[in-house]
């Protein structure tokens, strides 16, 4: 019992450890493995990331040049930006805001 | 003698793993308990059928959040050696550093719940407080928090520079600083002996008898840890495994604090001898044959057996989690206990129903 | 008339507004001591206004006629508190909603309940001997049970009575459900029996348990404020230092069982009450 009181005091004295989160939010670490961002300008809709993806998130339509995402399946592995041959996949360093409902991200090369 | 029985779980405040004991109760004292599993079983081993072998080290990883790193590392030892890859030294350590790391953090985790399992609010709090340090470092070296996702088969996808070695030794300098603080409470401290001495005792035989792994079966007394097989970069790093004698529900907590110990000063050498060169070694082929490998996760040891037929996809990953090989043990311990050390004596084996039911 | 009127007044307030006060401000020291930042201090007000919005169900009649009677028995007590009565009244008439509490959960036939109920008897076991001896002690200093008459008392009571102020702590840890001795139902839910007692409440009968978990705080405040009667601010240092003494204890000790507290709340408070009683009177 008196092993943990200097313990306690001690926290009391300097104050909390826990961030007021939505008010104050820790920048994140810039290695951070976050939401998938496409440079549709770059892709050639070779279809490799689509293949590699481990949970079938991306779809790519060759025909269509069409380059579709679905963020809340993804599970932010970065093998895609691994394989990618253009490097025009990257992952920002945060995730993406909470949803009520899944969103779906279709890019078309700009032709 | 009122006998009833109490459900203890799947959804229960104190046992946050969705398990289920029925407990007969008699005047409080347990006569009888009957554990039912399979309430998260979501199929990840026949997975294996329809994603290639190299996406299973995603799924793997995802068997369990707390043992991500080390079921990858298992999973992509086994491939490696089916397809006769040599793993890059610097890989070698890394993964160690990454897989310390992971225990490092899933004790203190286990530390915290096994405190609130006791009533003991404030040391909880206190354990996640150095937890999330853990977990901080985890972040900032392998781009998330609790599964990494760096590991691949035949070496790892991200590599430190010497300024992250230093800023990860400095954070664990702190780490150490508070564990060492927090020592004497959960060595000494009279109400957590009072709750946790003689309770659920395990003597050496019968740990053997009944397969236990991990920190249950060194609190008994069996000097057993897989690392010194010397997977990985443990055959060239200095350490002994930690072990008590008591065999009770204290001693597996004082097992897994010198582990703790052992963790840090385990990734300090690692940082240290780090070598440098490639990261990743190239996969050609595709696996055939068939392997048994074994690793020790925070929990215990785990089995991967892995069978490939030379296809894309692997024709059989069995898991065996350390879980699974506690259940007995667990089984075994309960009757004859009273009703409020049952949640001591149910976290004493850290149990991960995740893990177990892949 | 009108005089007995504000007195009544003043206890019916009291209860809800100081107890929910203590209970908003132990929330943030607890959190303080854990390195958390803490509810705001009116959380307990709004956990019970959420409470009372909430669908009332009940398990059966008993069970809502138990928490009715418990929620009178302890706005009772501390009324009686207020008017200034007498202290064996107001103990028995608290032991009263304690029992009708247990007596509540017993109306389910949930085993987390039952158990809960059985422990809480329990307590109620370990404690009142001790409150009991603690009338006694002042009966004996003072030559009334009588709570005007102490407060006349111009030396303050916990000179003469140390040890007994100390058995008084034990009662005072049990009753406001602190580690280590909150087992009948520990306050986040986080023990082998969900809520104990607590369980098969819920809504506005729950909030109504909470009310009245206020006005017993107050009251065992009160009477620890009585050790130190000579005046509104002794009173409330007592108090407020014993509050801060028992939130620290909760937060620096694991939940013990039942076996045990029996023993040593027995053994230790019994000891250090009858020692003291007997040392002031021979001397
Ligand atoms: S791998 Fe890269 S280039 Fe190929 S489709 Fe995907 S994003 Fe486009
Ligand atoms: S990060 Fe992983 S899961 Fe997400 S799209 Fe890329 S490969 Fe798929």
């Amino acid at each position: 019992m008196f092993k943990m009181t200097p313990q306690i005091l001690r926290n009391l004295i300097s104050g909390p450890a826990t961030r007021a989160y939505p008010r104050q939010i820790r920048p994140p670490f810039p290695a951070t493995r976050g939401r998938l961002v496409n440079d549709i300008a770059q892709c050639n809709f070779c279809g490799a990331c689509a293949v590699k993806c481990p949970s079938v998130c991306i779809e790519v339509d060759r025909h269509l040049s069409r380059w579709s995402f679905a963020p809340h399946i993804c599970v932010c592995c970065g093998v895609c930006v691994e394989i990618c041959p253009r490097h025009c996949l990257r992952q920002e360093p945060a995730t993406g805001p909470p949803a009520a409902q899944k969103e779906m991200v279709a890019l078309d090369a700009k032709s | 003698m009122r006998t009833s029985v109490i459900p203890f779980g799947p959804q229960h405040p104190v046992l946050p793993e969705p398990l289920q004991l029925k407990l007969t109760v008699e005047d409080e004292v347990i006569t009888e308990a009957v554990p039912a599993l399979g309430y998260v079983h979501r199929g990840l081993e026949a997975l294996a059928q329809n994603r290639d072998f190299h996406q299973m080290v995603q799924v793997t990883e995802r068997v369990c959040g707390i043992c991500s790193v080390l079921h990858a590392i298992c999973y992509c030892q086994g491939l490696e050696d089916i397809m006769g890859i040599t793993v890059p030294p610097r890989a070698r350590y890394l993964r160690v550093i990454w897989g310390e790391l992971l225990r490092l953090h899933s004790h203190l985790l286990w530390m915290g719940l096994f405190a609130d399992s006791f009533g003991f609010e404030s040391l909880f709090m206190q354990l996640w407080k150095i937890r999330e340090r853990v977990l901080d470092i985890q972040e900032a070296t392998t781009g998330n928090r609790v599964i990494s996702g760096t590991i691949r088969v035949g070496g790892v996808s991200r590599d430190m520079d010497a300024r992250q070695v230093h800023w990860i030794a400095d954070q664990l300098t702190w780490v150490a600083h508070q564990v060492r603080q927090i020592e004497p409470v959960l060595r000494e401290d009279f109400t957590i002996r009072r709750r946790t001495e003689g309770k659920g005792v395990l003597t050496s035989a019968q740990a053997r008898e009944l397969g236990a792994v991990g920190p249950v079966l060194r609190a008994s007394g069996i000097a057993q840890d897989i690392r010194q097989t010397g997977y990985a970069a443990y055959g060239e790093l200095d350490f002994e495994p930690v072990t008590a004698t008591a065999g009770d529900c204290h001693a597996r907590c004082m097992v897994r604090l010198g582990e703790i110990d052992q963790s840090i000063d385990l990734i300090h050498q690692a940082l240290d001898r780090l070598p440098g060169g490639d990261i990743r070694s190239e996969v050609r082929g595709r696996p055939q044959g068939e392997t048994l490998m074994r690793v020790e996760q925070p929990r215990g040891e785990v089995v991967y057996y892995i069978r490939a037929d030379g296809g894309k996809t692997l024709s059989r990953v069995r898991i065996r989690t350390p879980t699974f090989a506690n259940i007995p043990v667990l089984v075994k311990l309960l009757p004859g206990i009273f009703l409020s050390d049952v949640p001591v004596v149910v976290l004493s084996i850290d149990p991960c129903v995740s893990c177990l039911e892949r | 008339m009108n005089h007995a009127l504000i007195i009544l007044g003043i206890g019916l307030v009291a209860g809800p507004l100081l107890g929910g006060l203590a209970g908003g401000l132990d929330r943030i020291v607890t959190a303080r001591l854990q390195a958390r930042t803490g509810p705001p201090v009116w959380q307990p007000y709004y956990d019970v206004i959420k409470l009372m919005a909430k669908e009332l169900v009940v398990v059966n009649g008993w069970q809502a006629f138990c928490v009715y009677s418990y929620l009178f028995a302890s706005m009772l007590a501390l009324i009686l508190f207020v008017m200034q009565s007498d202290l064996l009244l107001i103990l028995f008439t608290q032991a009263l909603g304690a029992v009708f509490l247990a007596m509540g959960a017993l109306a389910s036939t949930s085993p987390y309940s039952q158990v809960g109920a059985h422990r809480e008897l329990l307590q109620i076991l370990t404690y009142e001997p001790l409150l009991f001896l603690v009338g006694v002690g002042i009966f004996l200093e003072t030559g009334s049970f009588k709570i005007s008459v102490v407060m006349q008392w111009k030396d303050p009571l916990i000179l003469k009575l140390p040890l007994l102020f100390a058995a008084l702590g034990y009662v005072m840890i049990i009753k406001l459900r602190k580690s280590p001795f909150d087992l009948a139902a520990s306050h986040h839910a986080h023990q082998e029996l969900v809520r104990g007692v607590f369980t098969d409440f819920s809504g506005p009968l729950l909030g109504m348990i909470e009310i009245g978990h206020w006005y017993d705080t107050v009251l065992i405040l009160g009477i620890c404020s009585l050790f130190w009667a000579t005046g509104p601010v002794p009173m409330a240092a007592l108090a407020a230092a014993a509050y801060a003494t028992i939130i620290l204890i909760d937060n620096a000790a694991a939940r013990l069982n039942w076996r045990w507290m029996l023993g040593h709340v027995w053994a230790m408070g019994l000891a250090l009450a009858l020692v003291n009683l007997i040392c002031r009177h021979q001397g």
